[in-house]
């Protein structure tokens, strides 16, 4: 057992938080255009490679431990949660699924840009109202010689606008099968970018395919058969679990700041229990989901068996949580919170998402239900 | 970072769990029901080795590290034991045992620890005044010095273990004066003259916990009754808020593993509608709740645990932080697992109402939540 991070992690963290705030303040990555955000992102990407952030929970580092991963996205989503949410769906969803899924041409031919910062990759997953859990995926390929011939539709891809390629979820021979589709290519139509509550630097859309046709060698067929799903899931939950670490942190900042400086009847407003009890509630359950993320990635990488109730616990908590503490950061922050722009207000706004993506709350409880009747996950 | 116990911490763990069911789980009903202390599951927890766990063995103690000895806090919880036992339990070894095995000279520790680890003798600790609760250092409570004794006056509330203790400590003013700097520490026995305890208070959970006022009327006790120092008390009674925040949160943390067993078995089992509740999604939303709230709870616990043995001072911060979650946070998940019994769990044939009774304690005693957010916002 040990609660701590090592001092090389440490120092990882506060490097990589110096780098990526000078970017942030250069080029704010919150800004809705989408030919900003993708030359941000690129900025982004490009910035990371400097540092190991873009291999964690990909390929192991020197002096960095498992749980760095999580250390560091709770670092760069605290800076810019929609700079984060594109880099994360990227690196750690679709570079995953290669590193995990892909012989050695894939990942030479992927993975290894992805990792030196040159390539934008999305996981495209969600069907139209219905969502993967319940349902059997309804994209489907079909074999043609040395080609795949795809036709589906998609909802919801983050990077859809800005991607390189996009790693498309359907089946192939009746099994869950990943498409790599490049952009541009003839009967791939991506929908018109989607305006969003929060997140909103972050490129959204839903997409087409139309007897899109790639050549069998950019086809990934998972091992795991259907359980790869749960496991495309698994990751995306991961990096709302670091989303929601990152939202809590600066919100909680913002709140703690302008409560020690603001004042009202000649005391600074922490003074008082209605704000300062408040600020403990929001300490408390900032820390309890700091440690419940860092258990839940803990256990992802050493239990397998248990990884994903674990990793479904850890997300109802820490989504319900970012929310309850940026709404009331907010409420601190007051007419100041109300204001668009600032880190309450976003945080608040980017709260929902966790509850909404991934497995969403109400079908992470029902499994968490079904695991503790001796039902077992996927 | 990483959050492995060691083989032989959960092979105790585990040892622990299946003493406890067998030894002491089939009376918790029915002595909750009495609102009895369960002597022999007391006897039995000496036997076992639990009550002097973390003390050296040339004390009588097993020489376990911390976390062992939080883990056996945790087992007992879902093994099923009541809250009144761990809190009793928690009380004599902690509370007042540790102060003792800290302080005391080491005639004294001979003379006490070995008898408390045993469970032969039992101990409290009596900090809380009827007018000083929360605001410790406004006690009334005072010791003077006459020659080569010490004179005790006032009287404690809510003092665990008080009715049926062999040994107390005590605390009180030396200085009446000074606030938290007057506050000393004394070992007082039971039988001495003008120490006397009133009846066993009705409370309503941690029933078999046995909790009393405590009154010391002209009570002498030897000037080496003192602990440490003259002054040093207030400190003494801060360092028992490590155990306070760990090995006595530990069992809530294991009954909401209990629970969530019995509510599992419970929603297989029983038909509405034709079909087992457990196949409605308000019923796994439920068992998902009970399940979430102990996963939250298990780090913060053992943060402090591991923190201790790391040989830290505490950090009062994290400390304010467990205890607080564990506290409000355990509220609604015990409302979940008494609701998802339905009628059954209303009623004292299921644990599920005990449980939901006992674990009101938890955002009270040794510090309510509210001192918890005074203590977490001022060191923000
Ligand atoms: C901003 C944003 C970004 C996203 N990014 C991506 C992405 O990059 N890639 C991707 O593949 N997907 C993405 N998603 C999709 C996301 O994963 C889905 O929105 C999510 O899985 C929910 O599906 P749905 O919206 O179709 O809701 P539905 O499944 O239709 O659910 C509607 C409501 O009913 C509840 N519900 C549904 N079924 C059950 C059940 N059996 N029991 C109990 N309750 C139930 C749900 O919890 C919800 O409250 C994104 C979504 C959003 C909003
Ligand atoms: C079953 C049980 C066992 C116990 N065992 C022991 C024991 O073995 N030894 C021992 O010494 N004590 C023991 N206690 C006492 C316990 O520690 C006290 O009850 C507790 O510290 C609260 O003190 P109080 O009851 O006097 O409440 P008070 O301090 O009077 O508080 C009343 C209410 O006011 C709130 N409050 C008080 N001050 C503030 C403030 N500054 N700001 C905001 N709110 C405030 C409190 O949160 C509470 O809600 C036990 C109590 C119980 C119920």
């Amino acid at each position: 057992m040990n609660y701590d991070f090592t001092e090389k992690e440490f120092t990882f963290f506060v490097q990589l938080h110096e780098l990526m705030q000078a970017f942030t303040s250069a080029n704010d990555p919150e800004k809705e255009d989408t030919a900003a955000i993708g030359q941000t992102t690129r900025g982004a990407l490009a910035k990371l490679a400097e540092t190991p952030y873009l291999s964690l929970g990909i390929t192991p580092q020197k002096d960095l431990g498992l749980l760095s991963l999580m250390g560091a996205m709770e670092v760069l989503a605290a800076l810019s949660p929609s700079l984060f949410l594109s880099v994360e769906m990227s690196t750690r969803v679709f570079g995953r699924s290669i590193q995990t899924w892909g012989n050695a041409d894939q990942k030479a031919k992927w993975l290894t840009p992805l990792l030196a910062g040159k390539l934008v990759g999305a996981v495209a997953l969600s069907e139209d109202a219905l969502n993967v859990e319940n349902e059997p995926l309804k994209t489907t390929g079909v074999k043609n010689g040395d080609s795949v011939v795809i036709n589906g539709n998609k909802q919801y891809v983050v990077n859809g606008p800005i991607a390189d390629w996009l790693a498309v979820a359907g089946m192939l021979d009746g099994k869950p099968a990943l498409f790599l589709v490049e952009k541009n290519t003839k009967g791939l139509v991506l929908e018109n970018r989607m305006a969003t509550l929060g997140y909103e630097g972050t490129a959204m859309a839903g997409l087409r395919l139309a007897d899109c046709t790639i050549p069998a060698s950019q086809v990934l067929i998972p091992a795991q058969g259907q359980a790869s799903l749960g496991l495309l899931r698994m990751w995306e939950n991961q990096v709302i679990l670091g989303a929601s670490l990152g939202l809590m942190k600066a919100a909680l900042e913002a709140a703690k700041n302008y409560a020690k400086t603001h004042k009202s009847g000649g005391r600074p407003v922490i003074a008082y229990q209605e704000v300062g009890f408040k600020l403990s509630e929001m300490l408390t359950l900032v820390q309890t989901s700091q440690l419940f993320a860092y258990r839940a990635a803990w256990i992802a990488s050493d239990n397998p068996k248990e990884a994903e109730s674990m990793t479904l616990c850890a997300k109802v908590f820490c989504t319900e949580s970012a929310e309850q503490v940026a709404s009331n950061a907010l409420q601190i922050l007051a007419g100041a919170g109300f204001m668009s722009g600032n880190v309450a207000e976003r945080a608040y706004r980017c709260a929902k998402y966790g509850q909404i993506a991934g497995t969403s709350t109400e079908i992470a409880r029902v499994k968490i239900g079904d695991e503790s009747l001796g039902a077992r996950l996927s | 970072m990483d959050f492995a116990f060691t083989k032989e911490q959960l092979m105790f763990k585990k040892e622990v769990i299946r003493f406890a069911k067998k030894e002491i789980v089939p009376r918790v009903q029915e002595h909750d029901l009495n609102k009895e202390f369960d002597f022999e599951s007391f006897r039995k927890l000496g036997e076992f080795g639990i009550l002097g766990l973390h003390f050296p063995e040339e004390l009588g103690g097993g020489g376990a590290d911390v976390i062992t000895t939080v883990l056996a806090g945790e087992a007992l919880g879902e093994a099923g034991v009541d809250g009144g036992l761990t809190l009793a339990l928690g009380a004599h070894t902690f509370l007042c045992a540790d102060t003792l095995f800290r302080h005391a000279t080491d005639a004294q520790r001979k003379k006490y620890i070995p008898k408390l680890a045993s469970g032969e003798w039992i101990g409290c600790m009596g900090l809380t005044e009827p007018d000083a609760g929360s605001d410790v250092a406004s006690m009334k409570t005072t010791a003077e010095k006459k020659g080569d004794k010490y004179v005790l006056n006032g009287s404690k509330i809510f003092i665990t273990n008080g009715p049926i203790a062999d040994v107390a400590v005590i605390y009180a003013k030396t200085s009446p004066e000074l606030k938290h700097a007057g506050i000393s520490a004394f070992i007082v026995e039971k039988g001495t003259p003008g120490f006397s305890s009133g009846p066993n208070i009705i409370k309503m959970g941690v029933r078999t916990s046995q909790t009393s006022e405590l009154f010391l009327n002209n009570c002498e006790v030897p000037a080496e009754n003192l602990l440490g120092k003259e002054g040093d008390g207030f400190n003494m009674s801060m360092q028992t808020v490590e155990w306070d925040r760990s090995a006595l949160l530990a069992p809530f943390v294991g009954a909401s593993t209990y629970m969530l067993k019995r509510c599992a078995e419970y929603a297989k089992g029983r038909e509405q509608f034709g079909r087992s509740i457990g196949q409605f999604q308000a019923i796994k939303h439920k068992l998902a709740n009970i399940r979430i709230f102990g996963e939250a709870a298990r780090s913060l616990v053992y943060r402090i645990a591991w923190c201790k043995d790391q040989g830290r001072p505490l950090n009062h911060l994290e400390a304010a932080v467990a205890k607080l979650f564990v506290g409000d946070w355990s509220m609604a998940p015990a409302n979940d697992a008494v609701v998802l019994h339905g009628g059954y769990g209303y009623c004292h044939e299921y644990d599920m109402e005990r449980i939901f009774r006992d674990s009101r304690l938890a955002p009270i005693g040794g510090g309510t939540s509210d001192i918890q957010k005074m203590i977490i916002s001022k060191l923000m």
